[in-house]
């Protein structure tokens, strides 16, 4: 895989407090060799490391992007929710950003028939049909349409099973984890000094809990995923 | 952690035999009256019958599958191109009307289960494609099955659930699928009926399949014994024409895996489930020879000693 440069620069990612990790007492042991120091009761994560792994992650995004792969964007906390929708919409890539529910993947087939109710109750609202209806069942519909819409309105341009999957946070989206390893997915997932390392394939040492360092972070892998999609354009 | 064996494709099925010889522990007057209900009538939650795994074999993850975290690692990005412009981040930049978004994921991915289809596709086109696996009705879900593995049903039971109202009753079937080339699964499913328990189980038994390291006279290259539960089942390897001489459930394994020549015995428990396992445990951790050997670093001479 070529490495390519990705603006990642040093300074700008210590500004977003990417460096920073949990309080003391919450870490995880395995994440010892990507701690640096303990400041303040606070582990300080290696800043060259989560360089060198986030520029690897971007050249693989890059390949796989350019090979007109398919990529989900998972990250439900409330904080983290807005950008990740905007940073999928951005890339164009499926996102999850409310509650990942058990068995989107692992169960697709099922998650497949929801899409399609999804998909039926669109076309009937387009073509308005559902004014037609008496007022009750209108209601009823349109409160599943909303509630189709915020749970699975990032998947709705999904075929099939993923081929990336990149995870905001570790502890939070544990099922979401489990279901890409029990599928053989290989996943991307930003890991903080509570989380393990071992479990997703690609980890990326970062805080998970300030906006500005899962914004920076979800800015390079968006633009290594444009990137890919325009050089596929060029020639594919 | 790449995925392991997959399924294969729909090529022409081979001829699957079904061969039912439920041994069941508690005597069933109801049983004839079940067989005579017509199939149709199953339960119509569509369970997959084929298993979707991701494709994603291309994907280098080298680095990061050999990366040591105790080494120094260094951050040495390439130098920028001359004419490089920090692109703008997802919140800045030109606000897309979502007529745009629309389109643009659309030329990628066609439209999928949107609703909507701004490029002029067919807003249907994934009713093709799903309906294909739920099938409803008329065939059912198609039974005889695909991808060259036999199936044989170890042991069908009726378990109860007491209730309030009464006792509720299932079947559980196990199910051990095999080619005779060496791969095998076992499977637990259970259901109301027993041939919706026998497919749901067939399901189970393919999607942990092992492959069993076979020596070039069908048989095992040393012994092992392998444990699951209370069940511990000791297998040996046996010189040719001698056939699989084994109880039960191990003896159906090691004939679903084309083992020929083998002898197993199992100590402790006789529990069918948990033979069944104990085998896949005992062939789990065999090695052969050749590879042995390469990883030790010593001719396979050495070995035999």
């Amino acid at each position: 895989m070529i490495r390519r440069y990705w603006n990642i620069n040093l300074e700008e990612m210590m500004k977003a407090g990417v460096h920073f990790g949990h309080g003391t007492r919450k870490w995880n042991p395995r994440m010892a060799p990507y701690i640096s120091a303990k400041r303040k009761g606070i582990h300080i994560t290696n800043l060259t490391r989560t360089a060198r792994f986030l520029s690897e992650a971007c050249d693989l995004v890059f390949d796989a992007a350019s090979r007109r792969k398919q990529f989900l964007i998972v990250g439900t906390k409330n904080k983290a929710a807005d950008s990740v929708a905007r940073a999928a919409i951005r890339a164009r890539c499926h996102y999850v950003n409310k509650k990942w529910l058990g068995g989107i993947l692992t169960n697709w087939s099922t998650t497949e028939t929801r899409l399609q109710k999804f998909r039926d109750l669109r076309m009937e609202q387009k073509t308005g049909r559902l004014n037609r209806l008496p007022k009750g069942d209108a209601a009823r519909l349109k409160r599943q349409l909303t509630h189709l819409q915020t749970y699975l309105g990032g998947i709705k341009y999904m075929t099939g099973l993923p081929d990336i999957v990149i995870i905001v946070d570790q502890q939070e989206e544990y099922t979401a984890l489990r279901e890409c390893m029990t599928l053989g997915i290989p996943t991307i997932c930003l890991i903080d000094t509570n989380c393990d390392p071992d479990l997703a394939d690609i980890s990326i040492p970062t805080n998970d809990d300030a906006i500005a360092s899962i914004r920076l972070i979800l800015n390079k892998l968006v633009f290594a995923i444009c990137e890919g999609h325009s050089s596929y354009i060029r020639n594919p | 952690m790449a995925a392991t064996v997959t399924a294969s494709t729909l090529s022409s099925a081979a001829s699957l035999s079904i061969r039912t010889k439920p041994r069941l522990s508690i005597p069933k007057p109801i049983k004839s009256f079940l067989y005579s209900k017509s199939p149709q009538f199953l339960s119509l939650s569509s369970h997959p019958t084929t298993i979707t795994r991701a494709q994603s074999s291309d994907i280098d993850t080298s680095f990061f599958d050999n990366v040591n975290p105790e080494d120094v690692i260094v951050f040495d990005p390439p130098s920028p191109p001359e004419d490089f412009v920090p692109p703008p981040s997802f919140d800045e930049g030109p606000i897309e009307t979502e007529e745009e978004i629309a389109a643009a994921y659309e030329e990628l991915y066609g439209p999928a289960f949107s609703g909507e289809s701004i490029l002029g596709n067919d807003v249907y086109v994934m009713d093709s494609k799903v309906k294909k696996t739920t099938g409803f009705g008329s065939k059912g879900k198609k039974e005889k099955i695909r991808d060259g593995f036999e199936e044989r049903v170890v042991q069908v039971r009726r378990v109860t659930k007491v209730v309030k109202g009464g006792k509720q009753l299932h079947f559980r079937a196990i199910v051990v699928v095999g080619n005779k080339q060496g791969q095998v699964g076992v499977g637990v499913g259970k259901a109301k009926e027993v041939i919706a328990a026998v497919l749901k189980s067939a399901v189970n038994a393919r999607r942990n399949i092992v492959t069993v390291p076979m020596t070039k006279y069908s048989t095992f290259p040393h012994r092992s014994e392998g444990d699951y539960g209370a069940a511990k089942v000791m297998l040996r390897p046996a010189s040719p024409g001698t056939g699989v001489i084994a109880g039960g459930a191990v003896r159906i394994v090691l004939e679903m895996a084309g083992v020929e020549n083998a002898l197993g015995k199992q100590i402790g428990s006789k529990n069918a489930l948990n033979n069944a396992r104990a085998t896949v445990v005992a062939v789990l951790k065999m090695r052969q020879f050749r590879d042995v050997a390469r990883e030790r670093g010593i001719p396979m001479e050495e070995l035999w000693k």
